[in-house]
């Protein structure tokens, strides 16, 4: 895989061939950009990068090679990124990925923002954000020239490094980010972009909320966001729409007005009053977002898609009483008689807003998580858990049989062994199905872990996985099924185990522009105490809020 | 010890070391003088802060307690930047630790602050017989790199105050106090110092 993609693929027929391919699509989109001066300038390739990849999943072998270029036209900048023809590195990725994932001659003007990434390790690569938000997923540069690339862009568009990190440059100096972009607004995708297209259905169940049924009631609005996040995942069309971005700014305003509210009254302000103004808020929020922002002129006539899948107004209200969890018999009113869950949106909706009861967990995480498709009957999910069980075994004698000689010529396998037996005696230890000091089920996290790094040697372990698996291990009690929702998970979160971070970082530069834009005293704040880069998000994000809320 | 009309000083401390050395336990035990067998592990980095006084001055220690897994390697030159003082914690039972431990030096005498006091800690230093780790080898080795070295147990508390306190003491007097890099999570207030120290 590795050589045909480092060496230089410009004699390559199918690669000559894209590139005409890119050329004319980039003209046709120019000219109907142009259409009003009618230009038809010859347009001059200012910087050209061969083998500038991006990574449509965890797994550096599956990325998608192609050419990177800086074009000059009629005085504007454009870049486009055009995949190689028919060079797949991966079965999985197909034709329509790569034009999925295709950059179309994007002008400097929609530019916002570079961020480069020069890890140690690894390839540099840089994510180019567009002042609407929109992040393309990282650009690796595989045979260097971050450096040169930066550089031209300085030399044709306006680019000026941040002040507050080193690593972001500024295309257009926005003063506003608001004014600019509310009416094209599809942020949500810079945390979509490190997801895989397909990834399944995201259990919105708090991670918290894992050893009872009873501690999801301290649920914070973050974490609400978060889940609806995930859930939003599976549809790029419908990722937070400027809907959702509404109802947060209602929690986050509804937290604020608490406190100024308690003064109002504290100053004689009556209680209907304020209760009235509760209610106008709720009925016209978008300008009061606007209000705070200082934007003068109200987009009026933002779009905003009819759909009937987004939460109704009042539910995000603070204090509405959280539905009771999903019971048994509720759960099967949703399955057909061969066992199918014939709306999977309305189960996922049910238990985002209630949770699931302990004893059906186990049955119900098995689809939230990934593992179990909703369209599979009794029958097939009865055959899949035989086949998977044989099949995890399979796995795990791979290491099972490393004997003690073999074991002292393998580093790598004595290395992760040892780190996660220094961190599984380390999870949960408080709580009572891990607490004695030989547990069977420490031993099982073990095991779970080592053989997921023997099935994705790749990612390998690493630190967060085990506080990500024990609650798995704790609700489906076996060793394979806990070891198959795990791998489901993994598909998902992978990315954010990455050692280059990429997946931690554009969740949470995604974050940082959510606060932004929500909040912006909070976000200014951040500023001040240069604290922008949210790391101190890290670990709520890496392990899904998974050690708040106990 | 502690007089009126002394000068305060912000330091930034950060803890450096392999995975499971301990740099946590360490951290909890001075801040809040606890002990947990199985401390859980640190994702990203957790921030404490702790006063204590020395000589003529008041030390606010602001410490960032790093991850020790070699992945989030990548992180560390955030935590260490600008950082007054550092801890570099190797496990004595663990030989792979202090090969890290060292490399951490390296790095930061390479890429720190030059001005930085490192202490380096032999933790665990209650596992007396499960050692892999030569004290004798250690203090040569902190000798020849500048550093200061004691083997420290978070678990006994073994000299755990000292190697703060002894760090405190080194820092230049007269360095000016540094506004905090990064949001003050856990402010506590000054409690003194609590052990006795270099008796």
């Amino acid at each position: 895989m590795h050589e045909t993609d480092v060496h230089d693929l410009s004699d390559d027929a199918d690669y000559a061939a894209s590139v005409q391919q890119g050329l004319a699509r980039m003209n046709r989109s120019d000219s109907s950009k142009q259409s009003s001066s009618g230009e038809q300038e010859g347009a001059e390739i200012v910087f050209l990068k061969d083998n500038v990849a991006i990574h449509p999943t965890q797994y550096a072998s599956e990325r998608i090679s192609g050419r990177l270029k800086l074009i000059k036209q009629g005085g504007s900048l454009f870049m486009t990124w055009i995949p190689y023809k028919g060079q797949s590195s991966s079965a999985r990725l197909t034709e329509k990925d790569k034009s999925l994932y295709t950059i179309r001659a994007v002008p400097f003007s929609d530019v916002g923002s570079i961020r480069r990434h020069t890890p140690t390790l690894g390839w540099q690569y840089v994510i180019v954000v567009l002042s609407s938000g929109l992040a393309f997923p990282p650009l690796y540069f595989y045979n260097g020239g971050v450096r040169e690339f930066l550089a031209t862009i300085k030399q044709h568009a306006y680019l000026v490094r941040s002040a507050e990190d080193a690593n972001v440059f500024l295309v257009n100096d926005f003063q506003d980010p608001l004014q600019r972009t509310l009416s094209s607004l599809e942020l949500p995708r810079a945390v979509s972009v490190t997801n895989s297209p397909s990834s399944a259905g995201a259990p919105s169940e708090s991670p918290s909320s894992w050893t009872d049924g009873k501690t999801f009631d301290t649920n914070s609005a973050l974490a609400q966001q978060n889940a609806s996040q995930r859930q939003k995942h599976n549809d790029p069309a419908r990722d937070l729409s400027i809907q959702v971005l509404e109802k947060f700014s209602l929690v986050t305003r509804f937290a604020r007005e608490t406190t100024s509210q308690l003064f109002r009254e504290a100053q004689g302000d009556g209680f209907i009053l304020n209760d009235r103004r509760k209610h106008d808020e709720k009925t016209h929020d978008y300008p009061r977002i606007a209000d705070s922002n200082d934007v003068q002129k109200l987009p009026e006539d933002v779009p905003v898609p009819a759909d009937p899948l987004e939460f109704d107004k009042l539910s995000l209200v603070w204090g509405k009483p959280r539905q009771p969890p999903l019971g048994t018999e509720e759960w099967s009113a949703f399955l057909d008689s061969e066992g199918r869950v014939t709306d999977s949106e309305a189960v996922r909706k049910r238990i985002f807003y209630g949770g699931v009861e302990q004893d059906l967990r186990k049955e119900v995480w098995r689809f939230l998580l990934g593992y179990h498709s909703y369209d599979s009957t009794y029958a097939e999910r009865e055959y899949l858990v035989s086949v998977k069980k044989s099949e995890y075994e399979m796995i795990k004698n791979q290491w099972k049989s490393i004997s003690k000689e073999q074991a002292k010529r393998f580093t790598k396998f004595r290395e992760r062994k040892g780190l996660i037996e220094k961190d599984v005696v380390r999870t949960d230890r408080s709580i009572s199905f891990y607490d004695e000091d030989d547990s069977p089920n420490i031993k099982c996290l073990r095991d779970i872990l080592l053989t997921y790094s023997f099935y994705n040697f790749d990612l390998g372990y690493c630190q967060g996985m085990s506080d990500l698996l024990s609650p798995i291990l704790y609700v489906m009690g076996d060793e394979s099924e806990s070891f198959w929702c795990f791998v489901a998970l993994m598909e998902r979160l992978g990315p954010n185990f990455n050692r280059d971070q990429n997946g931690m970082h554009s969740q949470l530069f995604a974050l940082s522009k959510l606060v932004e834009l929500l909040d912006s005293p909070l976000h200014n704040y951040f500023k001040q105490k240069d604290c922008l880069n949210y790391f101190f998000c890290f670990r709520w994000v890496l392990i899904q809020f998974k050690r708040q809320g106990v | 010890m502690a007089s009126t009309g002394h000068t305060n000083l912000n330091a930034k401390l950060v803890l450096l070391g392999d995975m499971g050395a301990g740099k946590s336990s360490l951290v909890i035990r001075f801040v809040k003088g606890q002990f947990l067998e199985f401390q859980e592990s640190t994702i990203g980095a957790a921030f404490f802060s702790s006063t204590l006084a020395v000589n003529n001055a008041t030390v606010k220690f602001e410490i960032w307690d790093t991850a020790g897994q070699e992945r989030y390697h990548s992180l560390a030159p955030m935590y260490y930047r600008g950082a007054a003082a550092a801890i570099i914690v190797y496990d004595i039972t663990s030989v792979d630790s202090f090969a890290r431990a060292k490399k951490w030096v390296q790095e930061l005498q390479k890429q720190g602050n030059p001005n930085m006091i490192m202490a380096l800690a032999g933790n665990k230093a209650d596992l007396e017989d499960k050692r892999n780790v030569p004290a004798e080898e250690a203090r040569l080795y902190a000798e020849e790199n500048g550093l200061f070295f004691m083997e420290t147990s978070a678990k006994t508390a073994v000299n755990v105050n000292d190697i703060f306190y002894e760090l405190a003491k080194r820092l230049p007097t007269a360095q000016p106090s540094q506004s905090p890099a990064g949001m003050v999570l856990v402010d506590r207030p000054a409690e003194g110092f609590r052990a006795g120290c270099c008796t």
